[in-house]
């Protein structure tokens, strides 16, 4: 049976859980799309950024959003440690590719299991007061633990995308990868400017972390059930473009949710893919590729 | 006043040398010309300036206002940082930004910065194709505009030296006329010092104070006017054949 209302709370619940997708893309976006680092790990960090959260709220009382800020000077510092390791290990002796993509395998591993050691296989949730809490607009029921993350999503993503396009840091970061050495020809240091820009990826990692853990119970591996919706979204939004990335959020939020709602959550996967892969055919730079 | 001064400079590829003992010298407000054809030295010597390849021997030095600030061994950001700017052959943009983005890249350097609003304006002044285009990819457009985008972005950073490496390269003689027509409007404008490296004779030598001809790796000879530089008898061996 059809039903409007369950229609209208589809949609809303897709767009809500979208901005929250374009706050755990976001990362992946820059390093694959701007950096050409395949930081397959990034999820890793994300879940890192959960369980920072549950231990802060566990055991301090703090709230996740709050110690998502808190912490993002904390992950900018691992990532400028990370990427100096893949730096020197890699980049430098032009050996990225393949076994960079090792490298951040290994490391995708080292977070997950030093995650199952601290906190055992047990899904961890936190507790807020706001957690179980909507109100209404009519016949649609809005959750705080969804509004939250998606507004906070939105504003990660402004951020960054006035920081890539209004800075000169910005501006440097979108030409890293098209020609470093002509970048040096304008007197920027193009190492210097992707460790600025891989580091703010994987700040961006704390505050998507402590969103992933608002929306529902989280597990050290369940960073894997994201690698492929996130990749999806990334590709589908254009690699390395931010407006991109969060249309592709949205688009992908809402089809799930509307796939979940009629045909039973087991399909959701199969259409997210299937719109990617028509996408690809009829363009394959993605909807906002350039 | 600012000078740029290479001497006795080697340099190579590993084991391939390619210079042996250049020496070239820029004064403040000349035009001067590296005239050589294809393999002879002309974009290494432009690459050891930048740092882009470090000379085994010799000496590169910028004279600031009587003060001697030496480039070898320094980083092409730091040379760049200092006032030598770079436009390189093949153009080098970023093709997946817009105009107005490589422009603003051009302007990185912090005194480049403090002058943007001035040196764009001046840029659209000079090209308004650039104007009109700004927000165009620089990839999408032709060759011409790109050596013109090349050009603008190189002046953004407000240079005190301007190094151009084969700016008629993979362009239409009509446009190499005007590329090259405007190199010298922009020195006059800016009043800066020019070291140009170019195997396009006719073209280069309208626009030279003096110049230099390279062949193998070495200062064949030194023209002290452009007038010495046509009479050249290797000019006539090299570039008309007879």
């Amino acid at each position: 049976m059809f039903s409007l209302d369950l229609l209208l709370n589809a949609i809303v619940a897709g767009i809500l859980i979208g901005g929250f997708y374009a706050a755990v893309s976001l990362g992946i976006s820059v390093s694959f799309g701007l950096l050409d680092i395949v930081n397959i790990a990034h999820p890793a960090f994300v879940i890192l950024g959960s369980y920072t959260a549950y231990a802060m709220n566990r055991f301090f009382g703090f709230d996740p959003l709050l110690t998502g800020l808190l912490f993002t000077p904390v992950f900018y510092a691992l990532g400028v440690v990370v990427y100096r390791l893949y730096y020197l290990g890699f980049e430098r002796k032009g050996e990225e590719s393949l076994r960079g993509l090792v490298f951040f395998f290994g490391v995708l591993f080292i977070v997950e299991v030093a995650l199952l050691l601290a906190y055992g296989v047990d899904y961890r949730m936190i507790e807020a007061r706001y957690v179980g809490q909507s109100f209404h607009i009519g016949v649609v029921g809005i959750a705080f633990r969804l509004l939250l993350p998606c507004l906070v999503g939105l504003m990660v993503t402004v951020a960054l995308h006035l920081f890539l396009s209004k800075t000169f840091y910005g501006r440097a970061i979108k030409a890293v990868s098209q020609d470093s050495q002509a970048l040096r020809l304008m007197g920027v240091d193009p190492v210097k400017i992707k460790r600025i820009a891989f580091a703010l990826s994987i700040a961006t990692a704390s505050l998507a972390g402590a969103l992933l853990i608002l929306i529902g119970p989280v597990e050290p591996s369940i960073g894997r059930e994201y690698i492929g919706r996130v990749f999806a979204i990334v590709v589908l939004g254009g690699m390395g473009s931010i407006s991109g990335t969060l249309a592709a959020s949205v688009i992908l939020g809402v089809v799930e949710s509307l796939t979940a709602t009629f045909s039973g959550p087991s399909w959701a996967p199969a259409v997210s893919f299937g719109i990617l892969l028509v996408v690809l055919a009829v363009r394959p730079a993605g909807l906002f590729g350039r | 006043m600012n000078r740029l001064v290479v001497s006795d400079i080697h340099a190579g590829y590993g084991a391939v040398r390619v210079l042996h003992g250049v020496s070239v010298e820029a004064n403040q407000g000349e035009t001067v010309v590296l005239l050589g054809t294809n393999g002879n030295g002309k974009s290494t010597l432009i690459k050891c300036i930048m740092g882009l390849i470090q000379p085994s021997s010799g000496q590169i030095f910028l004279e600031v206002d009587g003060r001697r600030i030496d480039l070898v061994g320094r980083s092409t950001e730091d040379i760049v940082n200092l006032g030598v700017t770079l436009v390189p052959e093949g153009r080098r943009l970023f093709p997946k930004l817009t105009v107005e983005e490589n422009l603003l890249l051009g302007a990185y350097r912090p005194e480049a910065r403090r002058e943007i609003d001035r040196n764009l304006s001046a840029c659209f002044e000079t090209f308004p194709i650039l104007q009109q285009r700004k927000r165009q990819l620089a990839g999408s457009m032709s060759g011409g505009e790109q050596q013109m985008l090349a050009v603008a972005r190189a002046l953004m950073s407000e240079p005190k030296i301007l190094l151009v490496d084969e700016p008629s390269v993979g362009l239409a003689p009509i446009l190499v006329s005007r590329v090259i027509a405007t190199i010298k409007e922009l020195k006059e404008r800016h009043n800066l010092t020019v070291l140009m490296a170019e195997q396009n004779f006719n073209q280069a030598t309208k626009i030279a104070d003096r110049g230099y001809i390279i062949v193998h790796g070495k200062i064949e000879f030194e023209g002290r006017t452009t007038r010495e530089l046509v009479e050249n008898e290797l000019v006539k061996k090299f570039y008309l054949g007879v």
